[in-house]
């Protein structure tokens, strides 16, 4: 099992009041697996992943990811684990703009400190992967909103981490482009990476194995 | 990562030109205008420093005994030099400076004989170059100065003199007072005297040369023409040695007053201490030293405190300028940040990345500082007649490490901010774009906004000040009229008699009026002890001039009572014209009481050794004759025949004329003018240098290093202004995009552009409002305490503070005008479309 989530709750005080953004959130997910999470606006999907990812606290419950209690951990570890482990890919992408799509790929790189020349290979091998070699000196604005995703995507990826959390990666892109992506978490799927997802979308839900329906904070 | 810090900087200035432009522009003019003030109170801090034992020399200064005993001067008589040598075994060397005034000079070069006049001339004794280090040429320091009549001279004068000859051995023959020439050998050449030298000569002659005048003249403690400089022993204890020579004026003097003045040594210091000061030489630049005995420029250590403050606090404003830029544009970098922490980074490398990123900037903004001050630093040389110099400092390593240590300093502070406060906040806000919503950088931007307007409305308000004041002491009535008087110098090498000089003057129609005196205003400094005749009276201090009773017609001054000198009787020549100020410092009641108990006909009697009596003929309405930085003297005006009293006012006499101004209309007829009086003298005696000043000129000339810091004082008052004005500009640009959202929103429910435009600006316009208000007490207090300076001030009127607020808000209107507009117009529909 990568991660598992044991009766989790979020909430926060307005007027007095206790307003729940999740609420008693079982959930599991083992090593492979491709899962979208569906529910509507406001439903507590964003909420859940930034849970998942470990860039949101939680009030209550019990995390536990690769065996590790996320919930007793220092925040600095947790920034650590999440650091080491998982991928963000986002919906409005969040490229940095001054930075060409290589030096882009190479940033968490850095922040990893792998040698210079690793980071050579491994950007080269995410260019060729993802056939973007091409556009390797251009910056973000240069290309259009699917071309960015992918180097999002590409991005996630380049530290090989064993989770990817999308949060609605396909809801800027028109939908040969959203296609394509989906195409290639399919990809990344297969060859063992776990993928949780957040979507509206029932097409792009079926490319997942396994469906968490949200709704008020609460699995329906 | 480094490599990655730089690239990014790099390319956020490049895509924000316009920020980046504001902001290292700013800087480097704030940077620029400190360097170049550092620059200059640093040269007028390290005066005299390059002699060899500038530690160990101290001149000797004592209270004026001619005037204000409270005052300490440089002019002691000579045998305190001597006095020392037997009684201070702490002094290595006592060496004394004889202030000789002008000479007149002629040299013979090249089979032509050439007449000089030199100012910067004094005698020395022999040991002069033992305690001083000015470099010798030729010649050698030790003996040059040993033998009368000999002198030394720097390469220049040597050059005008002696062309390419080998100066040395060569003679020269100054005029001595007499009127008989003395010959003098030249035995030493010295190269230029350094600029940062309080000493500044052509030549210096031996002491040796006036033996006889100071073997004859019995005023050994009086004679206060001398400054006497000693080197102390290495290790001395200076408070203790103070202590020890207070002695030494009532071992020695009395004798000097009682043969002179027939008074004891406490008779005559009157209960005043004779005390003797040891200054350091390196104080004496800054020291204000007072009009006697000063061999070369005196600083002005007002100026270098007004200068250093304002240099530190345009440094300071565009530092916060800097700094305001940064943060608010590193607000717009949230989401780089976010980015970054979500892809690994620590709170350590986000701080490390901006810190690096505004040291970067600050790097920049100096090298192009430095680059500026040396564009400029001509103009300003040429401005502030000071001679600075950049290049020597760029290779002091003391220098470079402040300024290694500035860009650090500064970097780190303006980086710190936005790195540690952007860098807290959790990576899904700054992603969502929370943070620009709620940054709350605003009221520290603010409160620097209003700090640095505050600071340059308060310099406008003073530079205004500055400026009446000037305009207002050179309008000032000075009690008689100045204007249009032409002086002719150099009278007293004619003789005594120069009644056939004045008759040629006289017949000519263009001067109207046309006569005799030995000082002029502003510049009558002799004075001399008096009291009212009785045994009972006070003896005061009083100002004197002698002067014939066509002079007084000349300077047109007003008689309160009695009259002016009459040639037609023989007797007035030992009577005497008071101001209406000698009146009261004699005791004699003010102008009210002249009714009742008239001046006229009282007797004045002298008190310095003589004991001769005058009689007052007139008082005069009291008039300004030193420069209206002091307030009006006792002054004692002297029938220039009078023969019961020895020489007044170094023994030079002149010539004033009042100019007919029907027939001197413009200056090609006052250059002909002055062309014949020059031809006329020079028709009587050819060895007479030529010289001649306008009266209003000369008043002016006392107002000169006000002037000149009143420029240089606009100049940095600008450089304030236009920072802050970058500053401001700036924060309008950031503050209309950030509050483009609204705006737009705003007037898609109906706001017209200039609502907008108004809503936008009144922002702005309530933090100048607040700086104005800080600012006028702060200008206030400030040029309150500089009119201190003062005998006659300009009111402190309100309308100043008036019109440097209302440029205030002009300024700021305009600078935000531009951004107000631009925002205000643009369409709702671009704003509102994203996300």
């Amino acid at each position: 099992m990568l991660l598992n989530l044991k009766n989790i709750s979020k909430w926060v005080h307005s007027g007095g009041q206790k307003v729940f953004l999740l609420k008693d959130i079982n959930f599991w997910v083992n090593e492979g697996d491709f899962i979208s999470i569906m529910g509507p606006s406001g439903s507590g999907k964003s909420t859940l992943l930034n849970v998942i990812g470990m860039l949101d606290d939680f009030n209550e419950g019990e995390y536990t990811f690769l065996d590790e209690s996320v919930h007793t951990l220092k925040e600095k570890h947790r920034a650590n684990l999440y650091k080491q482990y998982v991928g963000f890919v986002f919906q409005a992408y969040h490229l940095i703009d001054e930075l060409t799509v290589k030096e882009n790929l190479e940033m968490p790189l850095l922040y990893k400190k792998h040698s210079a020349s690793e980071r050579k290979s491994l950007v080269g091998d995410m260019l060729d992967r993802f056939n973007i070699v091409g556009k390797k000196d251009l910056f973000p604005a240069q290309l259009s909103g699917g071309q960015q995703q992918l180097v999002g995507v590409a991005r996630a990826l380049i530290a090989s981490p064993k989770l990817i959390l999308a949060d609605e990666p396909t809801g800027n892109l028109n939908s040969k482009q959203g296609e394509e992506i989906m195409e290639i978490f399919t990809q990344l799927n297969k060859e063992g990476v776990t993928i949780i997802q957040v979507t509206h979308s029932e097409k792009n839900m079926a490319y997942g194995s396994r469906v968490i329906n949200l709704l008020d904070g609460s699995i329906v | 990562m480094i490599k990655n810090y730089i690239k990014i900087a790099w390319r956020n200035a490049i895509r924000q030109k316009q920020f980046t432009i504001l902001n290292i522009l700013g800087l480097s003019i704030g940077i620029a205008t400190c360097f170049i003030i550092g620059l200059y109170v640093h040269s007028e801090m390290t005066y005299d420093t390059f002699h060899e034992k500038a530690d160990r020399i101290y001149r000797v200064n004592q209270p004026n005994i001619w005037g204000d005993w409270d005052e300490m001067v440089s002019s002691t008589g000579p045998n305190v030099a001597t006095a020392l040598r037997a009684d201070a075994p702490e002094f290595e060397e006592v060496t004394r400076l004889l202030s000789t005034g002008r000479q007149t000079i002629r040299a013979n070069h090249n089979n032509k004989v050439n007449f000089y006049n030199e100012s910067r001339y004094f005698a020395a004794e022999e040991n002069v170059f033992d305690v001083f280090s000015f470099q010798f040429l030729q010649g050698d320091p030790k003996t040059a100065l040993s033998e009368p009549l000999t002198m030394v001279m720097t390469k220049e004068t040597a050059e005008r003199y002696f062309g390419d000859d080998d100066p040395m051995g060569k003679t020269l023959e100054v005029k001595d007072y007499d009127g008989s020439w003395k010959t003098y050998t030249v035995q030493g050449i010295i190269a230029e005297v350094p600029y940062k030298s309080h000493l500044q000569f052509d030549m210096i002659v031996s002491l040796k040369s006036y033996s006889e005048m100071m073997d004859a003249n019995g005023w050994k403690w009086i004679w206060t023409a001398f400054a006497t400089y000693g080197l102390v022993k290495e290790g001395t204890d200076m408070k203790a040695f103070t202590d020890k020579i207070q002695a030494i004026p009532p071992k020695w003097a009395p004798p000097t007053t009682e043969r002179i003045f027939n008074q004891t040594f406490d008779e005559f210091t009157a209960g005043h201490a004779w005390t003797l000061d040891l200054q350091p030489l390196r104080e004496i630049y800054l020291s204000e030293s007072p009009n006697f005995n000063v061999f070369g420029p005196s600083g002005n250590p007002m100026f270098v405190n007004i200068f250093g403050a304002i240099g530190i606090l345009v440094l300071i404003l565009s530092s916060i300028n800097f700094m305001n830029l940064s943060t608010a544009r590193s607000s717009k970098r949230a989401k780089e940040i976010g980015v970054r922490k979500v892809l690994g980074s620590k709170r350590k490398a986000l701080i490390k990345q901006f810190v690096l990123e505004s040291t970067l900037f600050v790097l920049a903004g100096t090298i192009i500082a430095l680059v500026l001050v040396q564009v400029s630093l001509h103009t300003f040389n040429d401005i502030a007649e000071v001679q600075l110099a950049l290049i020597p400092y760029l290779i002091n390593p003391i220098f470079l490490g402040i300024v290694v240590l500035f860009i650090l300093g500064l970097g780190l502070i303006s980086g710190s901010y936005p790195a540690f406060y952007l860098s807290m906040f959790e990576p899904v806000e700054t992603l969502k774009g929370k943070i620009s919503n709620k940054f709350r950088g605003k009221g520290i931007r603010n409160g620097l906004v209003v700090f640095q307007f505050t600071i340059s409305i308060a310099l406008v308000i003073c530079t205004l000040f500055v400026q009446k004041q000037l305009s207002y002491t050179s309008t000032l009535d000075i009690g008689f009229e100045k204007d249009n008087i032409l002086q002719i110098h150099n009278i007293e090498q004619m003789g005594f008699d120069t009644e056939s000089l004045k008759a040629k003057f006289a017949s000519n129609s263009a001067f109207s009026k046309v006569g005799k005196s030995f000082g002029i205003p502003p510049n009558i400094w002799s004075g001399d002890r008096y009291k009212a005749l009785g045994p009972e009276n006070d003896v005061v201090q009083l100002r004197n001039v002698r002067a014939e009773e066509d002079y007084l017609d000349v300077l047109g001054v007003e008689f309160v009572a009695g009259g002016n000198f009459d040639s037609s009787r023989p007797n007035d020549k030992y009577k005497v014209i008071l101001n209406e100020k000698a009146v009261k410092t004699l005791g004699w009641g003010s102008k009210e009481m002249y009714a009742s108990d008239s001046p006229i006909g009282k007797i004045v009697a002298l008190a310095s050794g003589s004991e001769d009596e005058f009689e007052v003929l007139g008082v005069v309405k009291d008039f300004n004759f030193n420069s209206v930085h002091q307030e009006i003297g006792p002054l004692v005006i002297i029938h220039h025949q009078n023969d019961k009293v020895w020489d007044y006012g170094g023994g030079l006499s002149f010539y004033s004329m009042k100019l007919n101004p029907e027939l001197v209309k413009s200056a090609t007829d006052l250059q002909a003018l002055v062309e014949n009086v020059k031809d006329e003298i020079a028709q009587m005696d050819p060895s007479v240098p030529f010289e001649y000043s306008f009266m209003d000129q000369e008043f002016e000339n006392t107002f000169e290093s006000e002037q000149r810091m009143g420029v240089v004082l606009n100049i940095f008052t600008l450089m304030a202004l236009i920072i802050a004005c970058l500053g401001l500009f700036g924060l309008a640009a950031f503050t209309a995009e950030q509050r483009v959202k609204e705006l737009s929103i705003r007037k898609v429910l109906g706001a017209k552009v200039s609502e907008l435009a108004v809503l936008f600006s009144s922002e702005f316009a309530k933090l100048i409002g607040v700086s104005i208000l800080l600012a006028s007490p702060l200008a206030y207090f400030l040029v309150d305490e500089w009119l201190k300076g003062f005998a006659y001030r300009t009111p402190i009127d309100i309308w100043v503070f008036i019109l440097a607020a209302l440029c205030a808000v002009i300024i700021t209107l305009l600078t935000v005008g531009f951004q107000t507009v631009k925002a205000a117009s643009s369409n709702p529909i671009h704003n509102l479309r994203t996300e």
